[in-house]
């Protein structure tokens, strides 16, 4: 081992020696506390931070060991906490409430670790920020768990369940055939539910980003939408609800090899196609230089950055971030929602997202662009493009081709190539102002409207002259009318502003020269 | 063009010396300054002077006698006829209602024909080739002379943001207000930042935009080391309160920037913006700020946590809203 190597080992393993020496330890304090519960009766656990071990069996009393640690940076730090952090033991034979009563702690923290040996009848109720596990067992009544983050164990649980947790793992492991409902609602989590092979019930699973597993012959699969229904050796039984947004849900056969858990959202079973197909693929993160040839793909969740696509790109994808430094072909890219950031289109361009914002650097035969929420940018189009927003602005930074432009609220921005003496181009916005920069010498028939609650706010800003503007009072809005030829005449100019302005400015542009790509 | 036509009334008098002398003097300095006056006194002056040499005329004895019959006809008063004297106050009252109705009536007419120059600040537009015109006066003021207290709320017009000197980190914001004034300074200014302030939380008349102007702010302050909190608060109450709904979807985007500055408010303006805001883009960039939050380390409140669990839960949420508040909820430590 080199001389560096071992120094740098010995500096790893002595700093966090230095911070330990320099943190205040309070020695654990254990509590233990035996309360009489009636066999019906519901045990509540109330612990911020700290794990909690909930075990059944039989009698009529709990015990409740609890373990309380400190760790402070001082003694008064220590002191304190000390002091605030306790255990209050509230409630009858019927429902016993235990809970830790933990204020907001200056440069200390607590947790307090908990076994509650209870009757196996009781229902349990836990609610929980962090734990290492929450662990219950050997349970026939009724268990809930509210937790945040953590991993949560099941075992040997007979009654209805419900388990809701953000961050973590769950373990559901029947020791028995489930004869009660149990519901798993995480959001950051893996689902491992263990079933005897013989279990007879109703499977619901359901992830966005991961992937739904099991190794149990499924009857009567299908999904709607990214959730999975199947029967458990056959029809009838109680249901297993198992949910989870990031992670992944695997259902195993006790005794089965879970290398050979099959995926239901690999292997789709028969189904009438639908546009959400695309969330039943697993979330993947692509970061390549290019991709030579075409490239077809799809994916659920997917954050993806191609310098180079070299041939025509096709891409779906549900929930995520997609870059494309340049592509050599058609490009047609569909995000169900995600920011859209494409390069040099040299083929048609075709991209839609459900919500997030469309950067294009240059489509150069033109296309369609929309977004049903965010932000349209396309710095050169050379070639026609429609461009839509459900609402946001829409900038055009110079572009060669006929322009249609349209937004539920936004302004909306086009800088025409001033190589073109005219050009089509139309700008509708429902609420906002149109601006339309062209050279000088442009020349078109304009037909350009404003709409307005406000006249005197809103206005025309021309600096062609020969146009005729008419003003009329409809309702309770104004309608300003700008009509006529610039420059002896072109292509049709329609502009339509509603509570904006339009502004059409003569300027000097310098025209956007793009370079050859390479091949 | 009232006080030609006075000024055309006064010339008989001041040639036959009528008017008192502080008449006389205020004539003689119109007539002075005024060409077209000038000219019209030449006029008069050679219209009296060629008067003057006019050959004196006798009237005709017949002409004479017809007219001095129709006169003593007229003034002979039949018996049963009494004429009422008028009473010399009622005189005198009507005399002055007179000159009441008839100074009231030029001065109206004076008000009205005279144009209003100078008192309305004329809104001006920039294009590339066009420079700005304002026809009242510029001032240019720097931010530090001024008081950051903006006293009432000044009606201020057509906004332009400029960067005044790129290399000495100053900033410009010009305005109309009773003159055209451009404040310059600092970005960290204290009179500067509540200026800015001020402007996104109360003027939507904004040159070009109030886009472009979000757009500035954003390129500005993302610059600064630690911006002041007031910016993100009117960026915050542009995100709850703008009806254009680009606007918003920038206010959301530059908060995400400035983390470093984000108060209470401002977060709270960030998950209502999640919750409720109806464009989806708003509701991207609302959760993408939070989740940039989360993933600083900066402690968030139960609501918003709250805010985030349902988000990610709920099933007619956008796909990428639901999965960014999943990412946010993966970064927070709970305390």
């Amino acid at each position: 081992m080199k001389p560096s190597i071992r120094i740098l080992i010995a500096v790893a393993v002595l700093l966090p020696a230095t911070q330990l020496l320099a943190t205040t330890f309070l020695p654990s304090n254990r509590i233990v506390r035996q309360l009489a519960i009636e066999p019906a009766g519901s045990v509540w656990i109330d612990n911020p931070f700290g794990s909690i071990d909930v075990i059944g069996g039989e009698g009529t009393v709990i015990t409740v060991t609890a373990q309380r640690s400190i760790v402070a940076s001082d003694a008064t730090a220590l002191k304190e906490a000390s002091d605030a952090v306790t255990i209050s033991f509230e409630g009858d034979s019927k429902v016993r409430l235990i809970r830790t009563l933990m204020p907001a702690l200056r440069n200390a923290h607590a947790t307090v670790d908990y076994t509650i040996r209870v009757p196996k009848s009781v229902a349990v109720k836990i609610g929980s920020k962090s734990a290492d596990h929450i662990r219950v067992s050997h349970i026939t009544g009724s268990v809930t768990v509210n937790g945040f983050a953590g991993t949560v164990i099941m075992e040997d649980v007979i009654g209805a369940s419900i388990l809701n947790i953000v961050n973590g793992r769950v373990i559901y492991d029947y020791q028995q055939n489930p004869i009660a409902k149990a519901e798993v609602q995480a959001v950051n989590a893996d689902i491992d539910v263990y079933v005897p092979a013989s279990a007879k019930f109703n499977w619901v699973a359901d992830t966005i980003n991961g992937d739904i597993l099991t190794t149990f012959p499924i009857r009567s699969p299908r999904f709607a939408g990214t959730i999975f229904r199947g029967q458990i050796n056959g029809p009838g039984g109680p249901t297993i609800n198992t949910a989870t947004m990031m992670g992944r849900v695997l259902l195993l056969a006790k005794g089965s090899d879970p290398g050979k858990a099959s995926s239901m959202r690999l292997n789709p079973p028969e189904h009438r196609p639908a546009p959400s197909d695309v969330m039943l693929t697993p979330g993947v993160k692509i970061q390549l230089p290019f991709h030579d040839g075409d490239w077809s793909f799809v994916a659920s969740v997917a954050a993806i950055a191609v310098g180079e696509v070299r041939g025509n790109a096709h891409i779906q994808i549900g929930a995520g971030e997609l870059e494309l430094g340049a592509v050599f072909g058609q490009c047609n890219v569909t995000l169900m929602g995600g920011p859209l950031n494409l390069g040099d289109v040299t083929g048609l361009l075709s991209a839609h997202t459900g919500a997030g914002d469309i950067l294009v650097r240059a489509a150069r035969l033109g296309g369609e662009v929309s977004t049903d929420g965010g932000l349209l940018h396309v710095l050169y189009s050379g070639g026609p493009m429609t461009l839509h927003s459900g609402g946001g602005d829409i900038i055009v930074g110079q572009t060669s081709g006929a322009v249609d432009a349209q937004t539920t609220s936004g302004d909306i921005t086009i800088t025409a190539d001033p190589r073109h003496r005219t050009l089509k181009v139309g700008a509708r916005t429902m609420q906002g102002n149109v601006i339309l920069n062209v050279s000088p010498r442009f020349g078109a028939d304009i037909d350009a409207t404003i709409v307005t609650s406000d006249p005197d706010a809103n206005v025309m800003h021309i600096d062609f002259t020969g146009l005729t503007v008419r003003r009329e009072q409809a309702g309770a809005k104004t309608r300003i009318h700008a009509t006529g030829k610039i420059n002896g005449g072109g292509e049709r100019v329609e502009l339509y502003a509603e509570e904006g302005d339009i502004h059409i400015s003569a300027q000097t542009i310098t025209p956007v020269r793009l370079a050859n790509p390479r091949r | 063009m009232s006080e030609c036509r006075v000024m055309a009334e006064n010339m008989p008098l001041l040639l036959t010396e009528s008017l008192d002398p502080v008449q006389r003097e205020l004539t003689h300095q119109h007539i002075e300054s005024c060409a077209a006056c000038a000219s019209e006194w030449e006029a008069t002056k050679e219209t009296w002077r060629i008067l003057e040499t006019l050959p004196t005329v006798e009237v005709p004895a017949r002409v004479k006698q017809r007219f001095l019959a129709e006169i003593s006809a007229a003034s002979e008063v039949p018996a049963n006829v009494v004429p009422f004297r008028r009473r010399s106050a009622a005189r005198w009252l009507a005399e002055a209602a007179a000159v009441v109705i008839v100074g009231g009536s030029a001065f109206y007419a004076g008000y009205r024909a005279t144009p209003n120059v100078g008192l309305k600040p004329t809104p001006a537009e920039v294009t590339a080739i066009q420079p700005s015109y304002s026809i009242a006066e510029s001032r240019v003021l720097p931010a530090a002379s001024i008081s950051p207290n903006i006293e009432g709320r000044p009606d201020i017009q057509n906004v332009q943001f400029t960067d005044a000197s790129p290399s000495s980190q100053q900033i410009g914001v010009s305005f109309d207000i009773t003159s055209h004034v451009t404040v310059t300074g600092k970005p960290a200014d204290k009179s500067m930042v509540r200026l800015l302030r001020y402007v996104l939380e109360n003027e939507d008349k904004m040159s070009p935009s109030r886009s472009r102007a979000i757009d500035w702010v954003r390129a500005t302050y993302s610059r600064v080391d630690n911006p002041d909190p007031e910016i993100t608060e009117a960026l915050a109450t542009v995100l709850r309160n703008d009806e254009h709904q680009g606007v918003r979807i920038k206010a959301a985007d530059t908060l995400q920037s400035m983390q470093s500055a984000m108060t209470g408010g401002t977060r709270d303006a960030l998950v209502e913006a999640l919750k409720n805001d109806p464009n989806p883009a708003v509701r991207v960039k609302a959760v993408e700020a939070l989740a940039k939050l989360a993933r600083s380390g900066a402690v968030l409140d139960p609501d918003m946590v709250d805010t985030l669990r349902k988000k990610a839960a709920q099933g007619d949420e956008n796909v990428y809203v639901r999965v960014k508040a999943a990412e946010a909820l993966s970064s927070i430590q709970p305390r």
